[in-house]
C-alpha cells in the first residue's frame, strides 16, 4: 500500500488511478472518497470518508449521491457541475473550496471534482483545508 | 460491545443521516451567534455569503441583515422567539440565477446559552406571494368596493383622449385636461415621461398594469389612489381610444396596505425601502430599461466613519444617525426615485430617467444637507458626513448585482479620496 498512501490528492492522473483502485485499497487513503455512477448512484465510499462524516459504508453505497447522500452538494458548485460536463461530453477536474457540516460541525473542505467520458466512476474527493 | 451501545451507535448514524438529508436549515449558536452545531442546509444557505468560513452566525449574516445581532442582543426573555420567518434578502438576481434569493430565518433562545437558528430558502414562495399579491390587487382594483371612480381614455401616447363626469368627481380637472399626459394625475415629482410610456408598454404586454400610490387632485391636494391601466386596441386596425385608465381612490384602505408594505418591504430601523424591495424595483426598472433604454442610475451611500460614531456614542447614536441619514434621503430624492438601506450603513438610491450628472448634482445636493446638520443624541452633538458612487445602466451592464459592482467601486473611489464626496464610475 505503500504506493497508493502517496496517491495525492492534486496528483495529475488521479481519476485513472482510482478507477483502479480496489475498494481495500481506497480504504488506506488519507482523503475522502465518494464514487459514483452515470445515473449518481453511490458506488465507492471509502473509511476516511465514512469516518469523517460519520456514516458506515452501507448506509451510503448504492443510494443516490445528491438526493439521498449529500443533498448539500445538489447545487450549481458540484452537482451541476457534473450534469453539465455529462451533457457536452468534456472531462471535469477541478478543486473548489467548499464547506461541510461534518457530524454538524462547519468544516472548510476541498473539493477535487472528476468525471471523464469513457471513465467508469465519476468522484468527489474531499479534503479537510488547511 | 453490550447491544444497546449497538443500538445507540445505529440509532447516532441514523440521526445524523436524519440531519445531513434535513431540507429545512438548522444551526445552534451561542447567544453572540458562535456556531456550535450547523447541518449542511443552513451551511449551504450561508456560503454564498461568507467568503472566509464561518465561523459566527450573525457575522455571516451582516451584510444583508444588519439588524440580526442587535435584534438578538436586546431580546431580554429568558427565552422564546426573537424572530420567526424574517425574510433575508441576498444578492439581486444575477444572469444565471435570475431572481434574487430570499432566505427565511427563525431565531428562537432556547436559554441563556443558546439560541437555535432555522433557515430555509423561500425564493420560490416569495415569487409566487408576488404573483399573487398582483392578482389581489387587479381583483381588488376591479370587483371590491367600487364606490366612485374615474373612467379616463388614453390615446396611444398616454394623453386624455375626452373628458367626463367622473374625472371631475375624482380628480377636480375639467374638460381643460383633454390633451394632457395623464402623468396630471401624479404629485409632480411621481413619475417620469418615461415611466408614463413604460405603464403603457406593460399594460400592452400583460394585458393590465396596476399602479397604486399617492395621486394628486386639480387643487393640488393627495389621495392615495389605485390606477388599473389597459388596452382598448385588440386588433391593429381598431380606432379610437388606445388604453382606459381607472382611477380610484382608495385613501380609507391606505393604512392596511400600508401595514403591509412596511412589514414586507420596509427597513424596520429607519422606515425607508428594504433590500428585496429595492432589487424588486431594479428588477422592473431594468426590465424596461431592456426594452427601452434610457437614462437609469444607481447611487450607493456610506456613512463616513460610522463604526467611530458607534464606538464613540454608542449603538443608539449610530441608530438615530442612521435615521436621520434615511430622512434626508427621502426628503431629497423624488418619489418616483427608490431609496433603500442595503447594510449596515450603506445606502442605496435607484434614479430611473436621470443621468450620472444629474445623480451627481442630486447627491452632491444630499451631501451638503447631511455635513450642514447636527444632531443632538443622549446629549452629544454628533456631525457626521457620507460618500457617494454613482453608475449608470449600460448595454455591458450585466444586471443589478453589476450596476451595484460599479456603483460600489465609484463609492470606495470616493471614499479613499477624502470622503464627505460623491464621484461616479468610469
Amino acid at each position: 500500500m505503500s504506493t497508493l498512501l502517496r496517491l495525492d490528492f492534486v496528483r495529475a492522473d488521479l481519476h485513472a488511478q482510482l478507477d483502479a483502485c480496489t475498494d481495500d485499497d481506497l480504504d488506506e487513503l488519507e482523503f475522502g472518497v465518494i464514487g459514483f455512477d452515470d445515473e449518481n448512484t453511490v458506488r465507492r465510499y471509502n473509511v476516511f470518508e465514512s469516518q469523517m462524516a460519520g456514516l458506515s459504508r452501507d448506509r451510503v453505497i448504492d443510494m443516490p449521491l445528491f438526493t439521498g447522500v449529500a443533498p448539500c452538494m445538489n447545487n450549481f458548485l458540484v452537482a451541476q457541475r457534473f450534469e453539465d460536463a455529462a451533457a457536452d461530453g468534456s472531462t471535469l477536474d477541478d478543486v473548489i473550496d467548499y464547506v461541510f457540516t461534518l457530524r454538524m460541525r462547519p468544516v472548510r473542505v476541498k473539493l477535487r471534482l472528476l468525471t471523464a467520458p469513457g471513465r467508469r466512476f465519476r468522484y468527489v474527493l474531499v479534503k479537510r483545508a488547511l | 460491545m453490550p447491544p444497546e451501545a449497538a443500538d445507540v451507535g445505529a440509532e447516532y448514524e441514523a440521526l445524523l443521516q436524519f440531519l445531513y438529508l434535513a431540507p429545512v436549515g438548522l444551526a445552534q449558536t451561542t447567544l453572540e451567534g458562535e456556531i456550535v452545531m450547523i447541518n449542511p442546509l443552513s451551511a449551504q444557505l450561508l456560503m454564498p455569503l461568507s467568503q472566509q468560513g464561518f465561523s459566527n452566525l450573525f457575522a455571516a449574516l451582516e451584510d444583508v441583515a444588519p439588524d440580526l445581532r442587535h435584534q438578538a442582543a436586546k431580546f431580554g426573555a429568558a427565552s422564546g422567539m426573537i424572530c420567526d420567518g424574517v425574510r433575508i434578502q441576498l444578492g439581486p438576481g444575477t444572469v444565471t440565477k435570475p431572481d434574487a434569493q430570499t432566505l427565511s430565518l427563525t431565531l428562537l433562545k432556547l436559554d441563556s446559552k443558546r439560541l437555535m437558528a432555522v433557515l430555509s430558502d423561500v425564493t420560490e414562495h416569495v415569487k409566487r406571494e408576488r404573483l399573487l399579491r398582483q392578482s389581489e390587487a387587479w381583483l381588488n382594483a376591479i370587483m371590491t368596493g367600487v364606490r366612485d371612480y374615474a373612467l379616463i381614455s388614453l390615446d396611444s401616447q398616454g394623453r386624455i383622449d375626452s373628458w367626463n363626469e367622473s374625472i371631475g368627481r375624482i380628480t377636480g380637472h375639467d374638460s381643460s385636461a383633454v390633451g394632457e399626459p395623464y402623468s396630471i394625475f401624479y404629485p409632480g415629482d411621481g413619475i417620469t415621461p418615461h415611466r408614463l410610456m413604460d405603464r403603457l408598454r406593460e399594460a400592452d404586454d400583460s394585458g393590465w398594469s396596476l399602479d397604486d400610490g399617492w395621486r394628486q387632485r386639480a387643487n393640488g391636494s393627495r389621495f392615495w389612489g389605485s390606477a388599473l391601466l389597459s388596452p382598448l386596441r385588440l386588433l391593429q386596425d381598431d380606432t379610437g381610444p388606445a388604453y382606459c385608465l381607472i382611477i380610484r381612490d382608495i385613501t380609507d384602505k391606505l393604512e392596511a396596505s400600508e401595514t403591509i408594505r412596511r412589514a414586507t418591504s420596509c427597513d424596520h430601523l429607519t422606515g425607508i425601502a428594504n433590500r428585496r424591495m429595492l432589487f424588486e424595483a431594479a428588477e422592473i426598472e431594468l426590465a424596461r430599461w431592456r426594452r427601452a433604454p434610457r437614462p437609469l442610475t444607481l447611487l450607493m451611500l456610506d456613512a463616513d466613519h460610522f463604526k467611530t460614531i458607534n464606538d464613540r456614542f454608542g449603538h443608539p447614536a449610530g441608530d438615530a444617525v442612521l435615521c436621520s441619514l434615511a430622512a434626508a434621503l427621502t426628503s431629497t430624492f423624488r418619489e418616483c426615485d427608490i431609496v433603500a438601506r442595503v447594510g449596515g450603513e450603506e445606502f442605496a438610491v435607484l434614479l430611473p430617467s436621470t443621468s450620472v450628472q444629474g445623480a451627481l448634482a442630486v447627491a452632491t445636493r444630499l451631501l451638503s444637507v447631511v455635513a450642514g446638520q447636527t444632531l443632538e443624541i443622549e446629549g452629544h452633538r454628533i456631525q457626521y458626513t457620507v460618500s457617494g458612487g454613482v453608475a449608470s445602466m449600460e448595454a455591458d451592464v450585466t444586471g443589478f448585482d453589476a450596476l451595484m459592482k460599479r456603483a460600489d467601486r465609484a463609492l470606495y473611489a470616493a471614499k479613499s479620496a477624502g470622503r464627505n464626496r460623491v464621484q461616479s464610475f468610469g
